[in-house]
C-alpha cells in the first residue's frame, strides 16, 4: 500500500494544491453569497432562484466550475487530515487511515462529476 | 487536542547512521510557531466537511425547485451559519498562509529573468484572489449574467 501511496502521490499533490488554490479562491466567493450572504439577508436571494442557477450551473463553465468547487478541498481536506493523523498517532496507520481518507475523496470526486452531469 | 507522536516522521527501516532517539518538540501542537501550523492542518477537517455540503447544495440543484429551495433556506440555521463564519476564516487563513510561500518558493532566476520582488507576487496573488471572488460573488448574487 505505501508503494501505490508513492506512486499516486504526484496525482495526490496535484489535487492537494489545486484544493488549496483554486478551492480557496472559488470557495471564498461561494461562502460569502451562498453561505452567509444570502442567509443573513446581506445579498439578495434573486440571484440563487431555481431557474437561474439551473441555468447558470448547466453550462459547460458552470459545471466545471461547481465540480471543482466540489472535488478540490474535499482533496485538501483529505491530505491535511491524513497529516493530522501522522501528527497525533505516528506513521504506523497511514497505511491504513491514508487510503481511507483518499478513498473518501475519489468517492467525494465522483459525487461531484455526477451531481453536475445531472444537471 | 492530541500530542504528536514522537516517531511520527521515523523512516520505515532504521538507517545505518546512528542517531538520536527522535523526540516531539516540546512546543508542539500549539506552542510558538507550531499554532499555525497545527490549525493549518486542522483546516484540512474544515474543507472537507464544507467540499462534501458544497456537493450536496449542487446536487439538490439536480433534484428540482423544491429541494434547492429547501437548502438554500436551510442555511439560515444558526448552526450552518456559525459553521460558515468559521470556514470563512479558515478558508481566508489557508490563502493568507500558502498565498505567503510563493515568493519565498521562487527559483534565483526564471530563464534570464529574475523572479519579481516578493511584494509585487504577493499583490499579484491578491489581485486574482480578490478579483475572482468578487466575479465569482457577483455571478452566484445575480449581478453579472
Amino acid at each position: 500500500m505505501k508503494h501505490l501511496l508513492l506512486k499516486l502521490e504526484p496525482f495526490i499533490w496535484l489535487m492537494f494544491g489545486q484544493g488549496i488554490l483554486l478551492g480557496t479562491i472559488l470557495l471564498t466567493g461561494w461562502l460569502l453569497v451562498v453561505n452567509l450572504g444570502v442567509p443573513l439577508g446581506v445579498v439578495s436571494d434573486a440571484g440563487l432562484e431555481y431557474e437561474r442557477a439551473h441555468g447558470l450551473a448547466s453550462t459547460l463553465i458552470g459545471k466545471l466550475v461547481l465540480a471543482a468547487l466540489c472535488a478540490l478541498p474535499i482533496w485538501k481536506g483529505a491530505h491535511h487530515m491524513r497529516h493530522v493523523f501522522i501528527d497525533a498517532g505516528g506513521g504506523d496507520r497511514d497505511a491504513v487511515i491514508a487510503p481511507i481518507l483518499y478513498l473518501i475523496a475519489t468517492v467525494g470526486t465522483v459525487l461531484s462529476i455526477l451531481a453536475v452531469v445531472r444537471l | 487536542m492530541a500530542n504528536a507522536h514522537p516517531h511520527a516522521m521515523a523512516p520505515a527501516k532504521p538507517g545505518k547512521t546512528r542517531t538520536a532517539p527522535p523526540q516531539r518538540p516540546p512546543k508542539f501542537p500549539t506552542g510558538g510557531r507550531y499554532l499555525a501550523y497545527t490549525l493549518f492542518d486542522w483546516t484540512g477537517l474544515i474543507y472537507l466537511l464544507l467540499g462534501f455540503l458544497v456537493l450536496k447544495t449542487i446536487w439538490t440543484l439536480g433534484d428540482g425547485q423544491a429541494a434547492w429551495d429547501a437548502q438554500i433556506a436551510s442555511f439560515s440555521h444558526p448552526a450552518y451559519i456559525a459553521f460558515h463564519i468559521l470556514s470563512f476564516i479558515s478558508v481566508v487563513f489557508v490563502g493568507v498562509r500558502f498565498f505567503r510561500l510563493f515568493p519565498k518558493a521562487q527559483p534565483p532566476r526564471i530563464g534570464p529573468a529574475k523572479p519579481p520582488p516578493a511584494p509585487v507576487i504577493l499583490g499579484m496573488l491578491y489581485t486574482v484572489w480578490i478579483g475572482a471572488t468578487v466575479l465569482f460573488g457577483a455571478i452566484l448574487a445575480g449581478g453579472i449574467f
